[in-house]
């Protein structure tokens, strides 16, 4: 496939050939009258968001400000300071000072958190997240790549995989990432090497077959030159692939069709009197529904029809992956936050016991008598019990046993719910079936994680567990509760508050599950 | 099969989907509306994430007593006509003490009428959430934040201590002590949202649209005479220029540029055709490097 070349790439002389040059200050180029908004102010088709990760001083902030540089419409101010600025190889600006903001950064040279930068090429808006390479934020290289439709993973072509290169494919499998372009960069400092890119090409392969991608496209660059970022490298003519803008813009863009089940975590029930309006906001997490169709509610089992699916714009005759929307059903099931509606025929789990991969996100080690809330799309659910039962060892790529677990640490693990959730495997429905581990007491968010697999039934019956039922909160604690969403909500909140106080005292607690699906 | 989704669709999805999972998650949440077209887009957003039900949490306006005359009558307006809950607050002690743009350096103004008064309003009313039109694009050490950007007490930002988010997943328990800024604009740009002025027809304060307006030069930048108290200095003199605003502040801290833009089509073929970035008319951002850092440091949205 031959990409198209950006309407905004520069020409050699860095003039841009943007169809609309106005200087503030200035009469604008368009007449109010005859301004094509068309051209001016076109809706993009879809967003990629990329993501960039590989170890430290491998270049990732001088890749995406060369990037920017060559390829968008750098305001005159942020062009100028680069400019202004220190110079480095060769005498180029020093890219990387487009993308490192904090002082801190700037003081130690290092990336310490995910950067978010943006740009337009002629049909797409590319949202980059830089991430720092360090070890240290591993953690935070989790949490960009968990956005990311496809990511960049770079390389020093003088030092080929490292360490930290596995490291990282680990977590981009792990959160779902499918497409990576490996960027073998300063090849410059390799005398532009066919051997040597060759080498770390194939060294990739050895170990990246056992992970999920689905597509890995190798392009070799130097970032500081520019060579295969925004324009085809002279020094290379081994390589005959796609130059890195090329192939952003070749990728197909952030979800644009419904894929997977249909799944409606229930964000909150919107209520008008005015006109007897009562409606499950929501955004669909995937697969499509349509006006007149059945939906279930995975906990309680009860069905109704979509009778409307509401927006302020008008109704709706179907709603996509990616939607947020009011849903109106045509009889009143009480479903409330928390709750994950289905079409009945691929249904969520609904889990007491779940397998899952995780990274560690916290400073703070795994502690087997901590308490744990698992915060999955919409619901946050006590956990009862949290076993480490193995970690990824990043030189094999093999696991473990073990039964601790530290920052930046990928654990596998067991997690037994106080009571049962709603959730999916994370390969059957991805936003259904990842969640973040967060700390009761500090609100901390400790690890994030994907859904291996489920099961029903609590993990063994432990007659020291203590059952927290819902007519013994009734009796006092709930008593001033009504009967209405608002008043399950709370009461729903106030026994995790509970479960999780005796939790900490070392007490098993399970929340019983009302029928109805209040707590 | 393959729908075609613009930017703006997805965009527009993923801040209701914010401003909702921050409504079910928080106690007592606030938007902070500071009249400009970020505000009205947050606004906008905000009604259709929970229409048709009234908005469940109330407008917070930080008054400086320096706004520009018509950005409070559009305030006014904007209450009156999507039915809101409005609470005005003001740094009285500052006002006593003549704290103004005018005689004081913009980073004690703004910290004094700006980053206290805020953390004064979320204190009276006990907000543990505010939602801001802040957008990453709009400078480098936005470009780190998070959509939950927690606040430590005294609603310190710690770019150190942020809290990873993955996925679509947002977590919002809160520790003793702790609030939260929500930004359900984290994701779109300048651009973006003109386009989306555009696109949805959403009114704007007028400032927004080239007029003959009385403006001196002071420090190489146009500043409007919006009443008097903005007193001459020797060799000023007010002059009718055609000008528009490309962000609204406190009228003497606010620059403006000459432009011919006086419908909405031109204002977006303008800024989209801008050389400059938007913030370069905001001298509260380039008192000092780092200054926004530090400023959020201390408080400030």
């Amino acid at each position: 496939m031959s990409a198209q070349p950006t309407a905004l790439q520069k020409s050699q002389s860095g003039v841009s050939k943007a169809p609309l040059k106005v200087v503030s200050g200035q009469t604008p180029a368009a007449s109010p009258s005859g301004a094509n908004l068309d051209e001016i102010a076109p809706e993009l088709s879809g967003l990629l968001r990329v993501l960039t990760c590989g170890s430290v001083d491998d270049g990732k902030s001088t890749l995406i400000g060369r990037l920017l540089w060559d390829a968008t419409d750098l305001y005159d101010d942020q062009r100028e300071t680069l400019e202004r600025g220190k110079r480095v190889d060769g005498g180029n600006p020093d890219f990387s000072l487009l993308m490192d903001g904090l002082v801190a950064e700037r003081e130690q040279g290092i990336t310490i958190d995910i950067a978010w930068r943006y740009f337009d090429t002629a049909t797409r808006r590319i949202v980059v997240i830089d991430s720092p390479g360090h070890e240290q934020y591993t953690r935070n290289m989790a949490s960009g790549a968990s956005h990311a439709d496809v990511a960049i993973l770079l390389i020093d072509a003088r030092h080929g995989i490292k360490t930290q290169t596995r490291r990282h494919a680990a977590i981009l499998d792990l959160v779902g990432v499918k497409r990576v372009i490996l960027v073998v960069n300063k090849m410059d400092l390799v005398d532009w090497s066919e051997s040597t890119f060759r080498k770390i090409e194939a060294d990739f392969e050895t170990f990246s077959w056992r992970f999920g991608f689905w597509e890995t496209t190798v392009i070799p660059t130097a970032a500081v030159s520019g060579d295969n970022v925004a324009a085809a490298s002279a020094h290379m003519p081994w390589y005959s692939g796609p130059t890195l803008l090329e192939h952003l813009e070749s990728l197909p863009s952030r979800v644009t069709e419904p894929t997977g089940p249909f799944r409606f975590p229930v964000q909150t029930v919107l209520r008008d009197s005015r006109n007897d309006f009562r409606g499950l906001a929501g955004t669909v997490s995937g697969g499509s529904v349509r006006v007149g169709e059945t939906v279930v509610d995975a906990l309680s089992q009860r069905k109704a029809k979509i009778l409307r699916i509401s927006t302020m714009d008008g109704d709706l005759d179907t709603a996509s992956q990616g939607q947020a929307v009011a849903i109106q059903l045509d009889t009143d099931i009480d479903v409330a936050r928390g709750a994950v509606l289905s079409k009945g025929d691929m249904p969520p789990l609904a889990a007491r016991v779940l397998e899952a991969r995780m990274v560690w996100l916290s400073e703070t080690a795994y502690d087997p008598r901590g308490s744990y809330l698992l915060r999955t799309a919409t619901d946050l659910t006590p956990v009862s019990n949290l076993k480490i039962s193995a970690l990824l060892d990043l030189e094999t790529l093999e696991t473990h046993e073990a039964d601790a677990c530290a920052t930046n640490d990928i654990a596998i693990g067991t997690i037994a719910l106080g009571r049962t959730a709603a959730i999916d495997t994370f390969t059957e429905a991805p936003e259904t079936g990842s969640f973040v581990l967060v700390d009761a007491i500090t609100g901390g968010s400790v690890a994030g994680g994907v859904i291996t697999a489920a099961k029903a039934e609590a993990a063994e019956a432990d007659e020291n567990t203590f059952v927290l039922t819902r007519a013994m909160l009734e009796r006092g604690l709930n008593s001033d509760l009504g009967d209405s969403p608002q008043a399950d909500a709370e009461f729903r909140r106030r026994a995790n508050e509970v479960a999780l106080i005796l939790r900490a005292a070392g007490i098993n607690v399970e929340i019983e599950n009302a029928p109805d699906y209040s707590i | 099969m393959t729908q075609q989704i613009s930017h703006l669709d997805l965009l527009e999805a993923e801040s209701i989907h914010i401003f909702r999972e921050a409504a079910a998650q928080f106690r007592k949440p606030v938007l902070l509306y500071s009249i400009g077209k970020d505000s009205t887009v947050l606004l906008h957003l905000a009604r259709k994430a929970f229409w048709p039900a009234r908005l469940p949490f109330p407008l917070l306006h930080i008054d400086t007593g320096w706004k520009f005359r018509d950005m409070i009558a559009f305030r006014d307006k904007t209450v009156r006509d999507f039915d809101l809950d409005l609470i005005v607050h003001t740094n009285e002690d500052g006002r006593e003490k003549g704290i103004n743009p005018l005689d004081y350096s913009p980073s004690v103004y703004t910290d004094v009428m700006k980053t206290v008064p805020l953390k004064q309003a979320l204190d009276k009313y006990a907000f543990d959430a505010a939602f801001g039109g802040a957008r990453r694009d709009e400078e480098a050490s936005r470009a780190k934040e998070r959509v939950f950007s927690f606040r430590a007490e005294g609603h310190r930002w710690d770019p150190r201590r942020q809290r990873p988010e993955m996925w679509r997943l947002l977590n919002g328990r809160l520790g003793a002590g702790e609030s939260v800024r929500v930004f359900p604009l984290s994701n779109w740009t300048e651009r973006d949202v003109w386009r989306y002025i555009l696109r949805e027809k959403l009114d704007v304060v007028p400032l927004y649209f080239a007029a003959e307006r009385p403006t001196i030069v002071r420090n190489g930048q146009l500043i409007m005479q919006d009443d008097d108290r903005l007193t001459l200095k020797p060799g000023e003199e007010v002059v009718n220029r055609r000008v528009r605003f490309r962000t609204l502040g406190c009228y003497p801290l606010t620059a403006a540029v000459e432009s011919d833009a006086a419908d909405m089509e031109s204002v977006v073929a303008e800024t989209l055709g801008a050389r400059t970035s938007e913030r370069q008319g905001r001298l509260i951002d380039h008192d000092q490097v780092g200054a926004m850092e530090k400023k959020k440091q201390e408080g400030y949205f």
